[in-house]
């Protein structure tokens, strides 16, 4: 019974898509190296800035396929585990949750107006305007 | 205070209306409803020493994880920010009136070194920054074994936040200092010039937590019982000191968290060390689960031990078993799980079997001295709750 009910659960959750994800910021930025370990830091709140000591700000899109598979491409987690971690960094002033944009179009725009913004998008969303900074497969 | 907090509402409405991106001032909350029951109508289960007993035990119990949480922050400067949050639960102080858990304000001197005034959380346990939020654990709530060695939670006073580097991980070393107070069941009493120091170490799918503390003790009992029992022990000899403000206690406490493919690992070991008016005891639990997609079951075991009886006392052998009351050593089994029904709602079940320890009636208080004198026999208790944040 027990089994059965956690395969149902097991079904239920949304099959992950598998479009390349890509780490973007706006060309106005500084030079920028982001490595995978830093990017994880920067989205679990144990860092606001870059390995060099530049400090960034992080753009998150709205809740959907394309956020739940960035968090669990980069750091492992599910969307429940993402927000129960962040609940406890947010809920002691610790760390501020990163900006939400409304749509993929407002994120976009976010990210290459302004500079030392750090966001992620589907490869296939990045426009001329951006930089790529990492790529997860 | 209301009004204090009207201003402040008031005032993060107006800032996150007129901001745009990034925004200055945000508002958020969390919040727990839950009940718990036991299976026999005289051992309430109660979590915390600052929480009261009504009602039979078996009845279903809003009163002792149910929480509602406001928080507000907001950017004064690129370096300087402030922390506001207040809940409401049920605790003998300040039975669900608005309590101000945090409320400081936040300088980042250098992005390793940040300064931190005002009401901040006493670290003295590796969950202590997230004691009334629910959402943020695998359990219905931290196991009681440690967590009720050391009920003060509101620290006032300055802390400095350290980070290095250390390999792929992070090493966070804080320092503290302030005053803390709390109104228990049975006493009120507070800390003194509390200092410590905290080590935490942070990497992907691990963390560690190491702290030690020191401070000055003063206690009164208050509620009647214990206050007979104080006259009568002091009755029978005159030196046993059994309140006062003359108490110096240490506390230790360390644990680790460690997650990968999907299982989850927590332990935690805790100590505290009184020389007088109340005993030293020390208390550890381990916690393992697996994350099934949406589902964690988890199972725990806990136990507190007595180290000794309030030491102060002094009493003659005969009399000692008099300060049994005071000790809440018991050990506990416990099966549960954690169901994320939608991104923010986590619901929790759990049942748990509850051994008090020889000379003790574990953590399920009375009022009633001979209720300690009943030979101790294993207390189910079942607890369900729904955990948000927002």
């Amino acid at each position: 019974m027990l089994l059965r009910l956690l395969t149902a659960f097991a079904l239920l959750s949304p099959l992950a898509s598998q479009a390349e994800l890509v780490i973007v910021s706006s060309p106005r930025s500084g030079p920028i190296e982001l490595s995978r370990e830093q990017a994880e830091k920067l989205y679990l709140g144990r860092t606001t800035t870059l390995a060099d000591g530049t400090p960034v700000k992080l753009v998150d899109l709205p809740s959907g396929a394309t956020r739940d598979e960035f968090y669990l491409k980069l750091t492992n987690k599910n969307p429940s585990q993402i927000l129960a971690y962040r609940s406890r960094l947010v809920f002691t002033g610790r760390a501020y949750p990163p900006l939400e944009a409304e749509s993929v179009t407002e994120a976009r725009q976010w990210l290459a107006d302004t500079p030392n913004l750090i966001g992620y998008l589907e490869r296939a969303d990045v426009s001329g305007n951006l930089r790529i900074l990492l790529r997860l497969p | 205070m209301r009004q204090f907090f009207a201003t402040l509402l008031l005032a993060l409405a107006a800032g996150s209306a007129a901001a745009d991106a990034p925004p200055r001032f945000g508002l958020s909350g969390f919040g727990t409803l839950g009940v718990v029951r036991s299976d026999k109508d005289d051992y309430h289960f109660r979590s915390s020493g600052t929480q009261s007993a009504r009602g039979p035990g078996q009845n279903f119990d809003p009163s002792v994880d149910s929480v509602l949480g406001l928080q507000g922050t907001g950017h004064l400067h690129d370096q300087l920010d402030f922390t506001v949050q207040a809940i409401s639960r049920q605790a003998v102080g300040y039975n669900y009136s608005p309590h101000i858990t945090w409320a400081y304000l936040r300088y980042r001197a250098t992005p390793a070194l940040t300064v931190r005034v005002g009401r901040t959380t006493t670290p003295f346990f590796m969950f202590s920054d997230s004691l009334n939020v629910n959402f943020a654990t695998p359990w219905v709530r931290p196991p009681p074994e440690v967590y009720n060695l050391n009920p003060f939670s509101d620290l006032d006073g300055i802390d400095l936040l350290y980070r290095i580097p250390v390999g792929e991980m992070d090493l966070e070393i804080q320092g503290f200092f302030g005053n803390s107070a709390v109104s228990a069941r049975s006493a009120s009493a507070r800390l003194k010039n509390a200092k410590g120091i905290n080590f935490g170490l942070v990497g992907s799918g691990f963390s560690a937590h190491a702290g030690y503390a020191r401070t000055r003790l003063e206690l009164q009992w208050d509620a009647n019982f214990s206050q007979a029992l104080t006259r009568l022990l002091n009755a029978v000899d005159e030196n046993a000191e059994l309140s006062g403000t003359k108490g110096t206690t240490e506390f230790f406490s360390a644990g680790f968290q460690w997650e990968r493919n999907n299982w989850l690992i927590i332990a935690e070991f805790a100590k505290r060390r009184v020389d007088r008016y109340i005993n030293s005891a020390h208390a550890w639990y381990v916690t393992t689960g697996y994350h099934f997609n949406n589902l964690t079951p988890y199972a725990t075991y806990s136990q507190q031990i007595q180290d000794s009886p309030a030491s102060g006392a002094k009493l003659k052998p005969t009399l000692m078993p008099l300060l049994d009351p005071r000790n809440n050593a018991q050990q506990g089994v416990a099966l549960g799980v954690r169901w994320d029904i939608a991104r923010n709602i986590a619901l929790k079940s759990q049942i748990e079997r509850i051994d008090a320890a020889p000379g003790s009636r574990g953590m399920f208080p009375s009022d009633v001295a001979a209720d300690y004198l009943k030979p101790a026999s294993p207390v189910h208790v079942f607890s369900m709750s729904v955990d948000f944040v927002f």
